[in-house]
């Protein structure tokens, strides 16, 4: 069988394009404002790569490995939550039952544990999105190849999410499987509007902000930025890369980081040096803006000291704002060679210390055992490098 | 909005699959050629004799699992995903996109008798997946069966092939009746006739000078004329071949009437 000849068809079909259409109707058919469609829900998918998490990483991890389908991961979420809740006292059946109930009258709020959160705040949306309709429809971008019909999330993955918990999860939704989105082609693609979408939002953990910074770092450094999950050392690359040779992106990066400074841009990029452990979902959930944004004020080496006390004391946002607003006050009250001399004099009245007295009037001080237990590390650390610096004999 | 045309007739062997198939590739290469944003363009064939799927695709041996057959059987939920994933792509060109028949749509009707929402099972799942192409095309059977009513209650532009004879003629009032039946039985309002193509055209019998004069002149009729396709043998040849017109000999009559028809096609799409 002769195979068609798809070049002389084309020709034959573009001639009597020129000779008929005109060139209003090709400019009318180039049209390139922005429409929205409704796509079917399975056609989308969140970007793997995406620097804010949504779901917790391990889920996150399965389902961009094909692991997992968005119902299964859907329903992983809801079991941990389950099990979160049921610690707590607060079992639950339905999605549903994590919003506040009218009827319940009791005056006081429970904390709910950041999964907890996590999905009665995706239930919320979804319920939104039954009762009002998607007035946000997410922008996607138009990656098909062939037969393989794919959009992927360039902003709006929380209300992918919810749309799915609406359409499996939320009893008597009507959702016909679709969802509202703005279709980019793939061409015209930009890799700083999901980081702008990202940073005006809150909630956005300080490690997302890290990954934020080392995608941008990576795309403007032409770096192919994969389609599939990657682990953490994809982000650490981008620790070896930096924003001086590339000077014409510098404000385009920062704008899409929230504004920030070049300072501020170093200190997030400067979080992907923590190791992967300090990278756990739990961690990042619980590490909001708030806690971490006074530690990204520390220099970098200091960052890194704080935050395995965040971790390994579990320091709250307000504990750390201690610490550090207490360190720097010190540091603008004494000289730094006062400061030496007087801690020689603690060190020569330590012989008439008992420890257990010391142990109250520390825990008195700070206030709390959690932060007594990091001034100790913290005074350890640094007897241990004095002991390493002492020179065996007399200078 | 995407257009769906449909090319029905219930006579046979009036052009139905040469004109659905000729125009679903001329609408995605004049598309991709005008730089249109998508091209992509989608060709449902619910013929159970597959000639429009046999063409494109070199292939009708398409059956329960990867065809039109099996979106109709699939669950309501599901059907949009599934027919999606029957989707094949054309040897024609990368942009023309094939949901193949199969024989087993012969029989697909009797095991929808008292099925719910049958009508609608094209229709359905086609609305959430339609905005990925630039225009769908759906050719019939040569009957107003169950699957040429789910066709029609999917498509915005019923668009008649016809060959210049009286009785033929005659039978296209009964068409535009039918179409029009089911545009008010279902409360379909986006469903219109929008045209008719004169098919196998031969100026050289005075018979059919005649009645394509008629139809010209009638009111109604002759505002509905989009293309006069001659007859040709390079039509014949081209599917024998598994190509298209334009591909087989781009410089034949019936090529160029194609194209032009392509183009009157477009204008509707843009003007909406």
């Amino acid at each position: 069988m002769p195979k068609p000849n798809v070049q002389r068809t084309s020709n034959l079909l573009a001639s009597v394009t020129d000779e008929m259409l005109g060139g209003d109707l090709a400019a009318k058919l180039q049209d390139k404002t922005i429409r929205v469609e409704r796509l079917l829900l399975e056609l989308v998918r969140p970007h793997p790569v995406q620097p804010r998490r949504v779901l917790p990483e391990r889920i996150h991890q399965a389902f961009h490995q094909q692991q997992l389908t968005p119902t299964q991961a859907l329903r992983e979420l809801a079991q941990i939550v389950q099990v979160a809740a049921r610690q707590q006292s607060r079992p639950f059946t339905s999605v549903l039952d994590l919003l506040a109930q009218p009827e319940d009258e009791s005056e006081t709020i429970a904390e709910l544990s950041p999964e907890e959160t996590l999905l009665r705040d995706l239930v919320n949306l979804a319920v939104t999105i039954r009762d009002d309709g998607q007035v946000n429809p997410l922008t996607v971008v138009d990656v098909s190849e062939g037969v393989s019909h794919l959009y992927r999330i360039e902003t709006g993955e929380r209300r992918y999410w919810a749309t799915w918990l609406l359409r499996d999860f939320i009893p008597d939704s009507n959702s016909d499987g679709t969802i509202p989105c703005i279709v980019i082609p793939a061409k015209t693609a930009s890799v700083f509007r999901q980081a702008k979408e990202n940073t005006s939002r809150s909630g956005l953990t300080a490690i997302a902000m890290a990954r934020q910074a080392a995608l941008r770092l990576l795309t403007v450094h032409n770096y192919e930025i994969p389609d599939y999950a990657v682990e953490n050392d994809f982000y650490r690359q981008a620790l070896t890369l930096d924003l001086r040779n590339k000077r014409e992106h510098t404000d385009a990066i920062l704008a899409a980081m929230g504004g920030i400074g070049r300072m501020h841009f170093s200190r997030y990029k400067a979080l992907l040096q923590l190791s992967t452990k300090r990278w756990k979902p739990q961690t990042v959930i619980t590490w909001k803006k708030a806690v971490l944004r006074h530690v990204i004020q520390l220099p970098s080496e200091a960052q890194s000291e704080m935050i395995q006390q965040i971790v390994q004391f579990d320091l709250t946002g307000k504990q750390v704002k201690e610490i550090i607003e207490h360190h720097s006050t010190s540091d603008l009250d004494d000289k730094p060679d006062a400061i030496d001399a007087r801690l020689v004099k603690v060190m020569r009245a330590i012989e008439r210390q008992t420890p257990e007295v010391f142990v109250q009037t520390l825990i008195r001080e700070e206030k709390s055992t959690h932060l007594a237990r990091a001034r100790l590390q913290n005074m350890m650390t640094f007897l241990k490098q004095v002991g390493q610096l002492l020179p065996e004999e007399n200078l | 909005m995407t257009h769906v045309f449909v090319f029905t007739n219930h006579k046979g062997g009036v052009g139905k699959s040469t004109s659905a198939t000729n125009i679903a590739l001329g609408l995605s290469s004049v598309l991709k050629s005008t730089g249109a944003a998508n091209a992509r363009v989608l060709l449902i064939d619910t013929d159970s004799q597959a000639h429009a799927t046999l063409v494109t695709t070199g292939r009708k041996d398409y059956g329960s699992q990867d065809s039109l057959y099996t979106v109709l059987m699939a669950e309501r939920q599901s059907a949009a995903k599934v027919m999606n994933d029957c989707i094949v792509q054309s040897q024609w060109n990368p942009d023309l996109y094939v949901l193949p028949a199969s024989p087993m749509l012969e029989g697909a009707e009797r095991e929808l008798i008292g099925a719910a929402g049958a009508p609608y099972r094209i229709s359905d799942p086609l609305s959430k997946i339609m905005s990925h192409y630039a225009a769908v095309v759906i050719d019939t059977r040569p009957s107003f069966s169950l699957l040429t009513e789910m066709a029609l209650i999917a498509a915005t532009d019923a668009i008649i092939p016809v060959e210049p004879r009286y009785l033929e003629t005659v039978g296209l009032l009964s068409v535009i009746t039918k179409i029009n039946d089911i545009r008010d039985g279902w409360r379909i309002p986006d469903l219109k006739v929008s045209g008719i193509v004169i098919t196998k055209m031969d100026s050289r019998i005075k018979g059919h000078t005649q009645l394509l004069e008629d139809l010209k002149s009638h009111p109604v009729l002759g505002k509905l004329i989009c293309g006069v396709i001659p007859a040709n043998e390079a039509v014949s040849y081209a599917h024998n071949n598994h190509q298209s017109v334009f591909s087989y000999d781009p410089k034949a009559s019936a090529s160029k009437a194609y194209a032009e028809l392509v183009v009157t096609l477009i204008r509707r799409m843009v003007q909406g």
